[in-house]
């Protein structure tokens, strides 16, 4: 079959989170170190994928960490190639932002800008934190969220080439996306002058006794005191695999999960905790949590992690709740959304044999 | 007042259970390299110091959090141009470095080094370096002696972003690699080989990535956060003395002042420097976070830069009033006989 007409009007959008990958979990554990140059070559691979299925256009985040450079070389380098060599492009969009952070601000801001721009779907490449930083961004606006490493809960691991097709799918409205409303734990930290601090996790929050915030990561098990689970698969890896070998909870299950640690344990469990470092984990308490009740942390000092990384700082006299929500991003189903194009082009299939028979 | 700089050492706790007098000595070192710095800023403007001077300004967490994990015998550091800030967190006397930098004789060389050869090896600091890419082979060198003594002594270059294009650097990575040595690989990416962008000049960008090529670890920290590099260099360092190898750590920051002094820095943007001072600043990061948590208070803080102000005011006058070399200093410490 030869590439599918370009629709007019169509785009998605692109963000390459530029630093993930990179965190102390390669000293301390086996995880891998992902360059960004395997990112670019991902981000190239979506390109020519939705630029096949016929989207006009791609919205593309920048950095400074060469990803977004090494794109514009390649794209640049492809299009001067010998007409029969050249593959279909779609319009390429290099966005920036005012003030651009270096941070994972950026990500919420690329976020924000794709879906203001009427982006049908927007891919992140990155791993739990980027996902999380793209989220309040994205608003109704579908996020494929694809994995740059082996250390990720929320994102999946999947050739690039076919996530960009079920992208493009979407995006061209030959499917519709199928989608699912992603969990959160939104985290509200309030200080004794009244300060409040407001952040959101997609899969879990790990209260613990360590004191700062550090080179982020959490790996010491010791440390745990109290966890909560949007979801809990039992193939994850990271802390949510801990309710996860115990109390399975699905990403669209109407509940998540809360763990309590310390003291003497009712169970202990083998968990991977990142990889390569399983870890016998002792807990008190895994139970079901409902949607819409805030759970007051009882440490009180230490930091919460969010994702897996720890973020918030708080000591005695800060008060921290934790409360399950089902608002999150809508995150696309790759295997159905493509699934459902085999149905609709086995139906155009029987339609042309039947003409044919006619 | 005497120098209170002190490397925690192989004992070297969690950051989280530094008590106070370990926060105050790891804070005390941070505002010790930049009340020098800013002050040999000062000094180089009414042209005393001969030679050039490259500033660490900006960049303390690093040396410190790194420095703060090792020993003063069987741990070594080699340095580069901008090597002031190293010398301070590896417990060099701050005196004899003003001294030097001034080229006077009390200096840590006799005044025969200046700022780019400040030298200790009775503190393990093999020295500033003017060669760009100079320290990683040394590195090799002291640990592949730690690994043939096996007293657990660790070796750590740091090197910048200029230098981790250089093949040196590249060779060093791999041989400690091959070698299973313990080093560790500093990468201080403040954005500029003198006035080349690093987005320019690395490719992939990310210094850290090329871990993967010689089959190590390679992990980015915040150079602005003291205490993401004093846990990331501690695992990494503790791997290394448990015959763990080599780790490749990319600390990222920015430089406050020029490559060197007198450099216009027409390729910064125009608050480039005020911004990054205003909201990342190592040392206001790290009052912030440790009174916030109550861990020290403003007032500890405050006597510790009050103590540092006069020792610096005391280094720059006893610099100035110590005497030069003598002719007669010219043939020594040259030749070592064999």
């Amino acid at each position: 079959m030869s590439e599918h007409p370009v629709v007019p009007g169509s785009a998605v959008g692109i963000i390459p989170n530029p630093m993930s990958g990179r965190d102390i979990r390669r000293v301390v554990a086996q995880a891998s170190v992902f360059p960004n140059t395997e990112k670019t070559s991902m981000v190239l691979r979506i390109i020519r994928a939705v630029g096949a299925i016929g989207v006009e256009r791609v919205l593309l985040s920048t950095d400074t960490f060469g990803i977004a450079a090494g794109i514009l070389r390649e794209i640049r380098r492809m299009q001067a190639a010998p007409a029969e060599a050249r593959v279909r492009l779609p319009e390429i969009d290099f966005l920036t932002l005012p003030n651009p952070t270096g941070t994972a601000s950026d990500t919420t801001g690329f976020a924000q800008v794709m879906a203001r721009r009427c982006a049908a779907a927007v891919v992140l490449l990155g791993g739990d934190g980027t996902m999380r930083a793209a989220a309040p961004g994205l608003g109704d606006t579908p996020m494929l969220a694809l994995s740059t490493g082996t250390n990720n809960a929320f994102p999946i691991m999947m050739e690039a080439t076919v996530a960009g097709m079920a992208l493009g799918l979407i995006a061209t409205g030959r499917v519709p996306a199928r989608t699912a409303r992603a969990k959160t734990l939104h985290v509200d930290l309030i200080r004794p002058d009244g300060t409040h601090r407001h952040e959101i996790a997609l899969v879990d929050v790990c209260v613990n006794t360590v004191r700062d915030v550090g080179s982020r990561a959490i790996w010491k098990t010791d440390t745990l005191r109290e966890l909560y689970c949007t979801f809990a698969e039992p193939h994850a890896i990271g802390l949510s695999s801990i309710p996860g070998r115990i109390l399975p909870t699905g990403r669209t299950a109407p509940t998540g999960v809360a763990v309590q640690f310390g003291g003497p344990a009712a169970r202990t469990v083998l968990a991977p905790i990142a990889p390569g470092l399983l870890e016998p984990v002792g807990l008190q308490r895994c139970e079901a949590i409902a949607p819409g009740v805030a759970r007051q942390v009882r440490l009180d000092s230490g930091t919460v992690a969010l994702d897996g990384e720890r973020e918030l700082e708080f000591g005695p006299g800060d008060r921290v709740t934790v409360t399950l929500q089902i608002d999150g991003p809508r995150v696309i189903d790759v295997p159905a959304t493509l699934a459902d194009e085999h149905i609709s082009s086995s139906e155009e299939l029987i339609s042309s044999i039947a003409e044919e028979i006619r | 007042m005497t120098q209170t700089l002190s490397s925690l050492g192989a004992d070297a706790p969690d950051a989280s259970v530094l008590n106070e007098t370990q926060l105050l000595d790891v804070y005390r070192t941070m505002r010790s390299i930049r009340a020098f710095e800013d002050r040999v800023h000062d000094e180089f403007a009414t042209g005393d110091i001969p030679g050039f001077v490259h500033l660490y300004a900006g960049e303390e967490a690093s040396a410190t959090g790194v420095c703060a994990h090792l020993d003063p015998d069987r741990d070594t550091i080699a340095s580069t141009h901008r090597g002031h800030g190293h010398c301070i967190a590896k417990g060099v006397d701050i005196k004899p470095m003003m001294a030097e930098i001034f080229g006077k004789s009390t200096g840590s060389c006799r005044g025969k080094g200046g700022s780019m050869h400040i030298a200790d090896l009775s503190k393990g600091m093999l020295g500033a370096n003017g060669i760009v890419g100079g320290g990683p082979p040394l590195i090799c060198g002291t640990a592949l002696a730690a690994k043939i003594k096996g007293d657990g002594g660790v070796g750590v270059a740091f090197f910048g972003d200029g230098a981790s294009n250089q093949g040196t650097t590249l060779e060093a990575m791999n041989l400690a690699s091959v070698w299973n040595l313990p080093a560790i690989f500093v990468a201080e990416n403040n954005g500029y080989a003198e006035a080349t962008s690093s987005t320019w000049s690395v490719a992939a960008d990310n210094i850290a990535d090329r871990a993967a090529g010689f089959g190590m670890p390679g992990v980015i920290v915040d150079g602005f956060d003291f205490f993401a590099v004093y846990e990331a260099a501690g695992e990494a360092i503790k791997r290394a003395r448990q015959g763990g190898g080599p780790t490749l750590l990319e600390v990222k920051f920015t430089r406050y002042y020029g490559h060197f002094e007198g450099d216009q820095q027409k390729y910064r943007g125009p608050n480039e420097v005020a911004n990054i001072k205003e909201s990342q600043d190592c040392l206001k990061r790290f009052r912030a976070r440790v009174v916030e948590t109550g861990r020290l208070t403003d007032a500890q803080l405050d006597q510790v830069d009050a103590q540092v102000a006069t020792l610096i005011d005391e280094a720059v006058a006893e610099a100035k009033a110590a005497p030069v070399p003598s002719p007669e200093d010219l043939l020594t410490d040259v030749y070592v006989k064999y």
